[in-house]
């Protein structure tokens, strides 16, 4: 059941039709994590903590630093030098009390990473490098947990929902190319928003929109393209094949 | 110049004036099946021949933007604004980045020269 406050808090996503208080009552179910909490993390984590997720746990090892604040926007000046996760969560707990935000002060290893999402319904993809986001693919694979990678550099980003079993994984594409390449801090937060809208879906039961696609921003010149994709039946992380083995051993 | 395409994983492979029969030997399923786009009748087969008019690597791939945007769908691996790659793609020849070639995105294609083009992910938080 909803209460009064809720019922008030969140009357404009109430009155949608497909969405309604069921829906809402879905997403005050929920479990997310949020894999990082830069420039990604911040938007995906404000828009999720504001539409009444239940509990997010946000993870990062980071410390807010001067070049983090042209995007990363739960973080102030007077707080350079505290952890991410900790000012984060002060943010969102003044944001929206109702929702349980858990910090993690922690960097994603293949050691920790089943721990991590465990019990979590979605993962938020807010990670700046290939490597660590390739590691909670294949923990996602493995726990069936869906994923929604979002990556950006300058003014351009991509997006994908990974949902075990059914769609392409991180892994299936052998995706390569560089980090570190700059930022205009609102295109993190475009990406954001719509992998915010991903999970929202997720979690209320609605189909994802970009399950199977990959979608592609381009703010040069304000272009959005979206590209079926499809899995790689040799994947050496989702192959039906590797995971009916793994199940085996189990 | 004469080109055969095989559309990769998040590539193209491209070979210039091949001597000897192109196959897909070796090569796994299709991951993007948009790379087919300009070509949906050679789905099936994996392999698009292609003529190009010039014999430079910027030549190649300046045609191919073409091709695709005849398509609908944008893949230009030459940046407009800077005449250069744009970052959202890298280009190998012979397994060696454009940028080691003499001439760069103008060097010479010699025959069974095989050109990579890769779409880039993007990483950043």
């Amino acid at each position: 059941m909803l209460d009064q406050n809720e019922l008030i808090r969140y009357n404009r996503q109430l009155i949608i039709p497909d969405f309604g208080e069921e829906g809402q009552r879905k997403l005050k179910d929920s479990h997310i994590v949020i894999a990082g909490i830069g420039g990604l993390g911040c938007a995906s984590a404000t828009y999720l903590t504001a539409a009444g997720v239940g509990q997010i746990t946000i993870v990062d090892f980071d410390t807010v630093e001067l070049s983090d604040l042209n995007r990363q926007i739960l973080y102030w000046e007077d707080e350079i030098g505290e952890k991410k996760v900790v000012v984060a969560q002060r943010k969102l707990s003044k944001l929206n009390p109702s929702v349980e935000i858990t910090p993690i002060f922690a960097k994603i290893t293949k050691e920790n990473v089943l721990s991590i999402i465990d019990r979590s319904q979605v993962v938020v993809d807010g990670l700046d490098n290939s490597a660590t986001r390739l590691v909670v693919n294949s923990a996602c694979i493995k726990k069936k947990t869906p994923y929604v990678y979002g990556g950006v550099s300058r003014l351009r980003g991509m997006i994908t929902t990974i949902i075990p079993g059914q769609t392409p994984c991180l892994a299936c594409l052998f995706p390569e190319g560089d980090s570190g390449l700059g930022v205009i801090g609102v295109t993190p937060a475009i990406i954001a928003n719509l992998q915010a809208l991903e999970v929202i879906k997720l979690l209320t039961g609605h189909s994802p929109s970009l399950a199977g696609k990959l979608l592609f921003f381009n703010g040069d010149d304000i272009k959005f393209r979206v590209h079926e994709i499809r899995r790689n039946e040799s994947c050496p992380v989702c192959s039906q094949v590797l995971l009916q083995q793994e199940e085996k051993e189990q | 110049m004469r080109v055969v395409i095989m559309p990769g994983f998040s590539e193209l492979i491209i070979v210039a004036n091949p001597t000897q029969e192109v196959t897909r030997e070796g090569m796994l399923s299709i991951v993007m099946p948009w790379l087919y786009a300009p070509w949906p009748n050679a789905k099936e087969k994996g392999i698009i021949e292609m003529e190009i008019d010039g014999d430079t690597l910027r030549a190649l791939l300046a045609e191919l933007a073409a091709k695709y945007k005849e398509a609908n769908v944008e893949l230009q691996p030459i940046n407009p604004t800077t005449n250069d790659l744009d970052f959202d793609y890298d280009v190998l020849v012979n397994g060696k980045n454009y940028v080691a070639l003499v001439d760069g995105l103008d060097a010479k294609l010699k025959d069974d020269d095989t050109v990579k083009v890769k779409i880039l992910w993007r990483w950043d938080g």
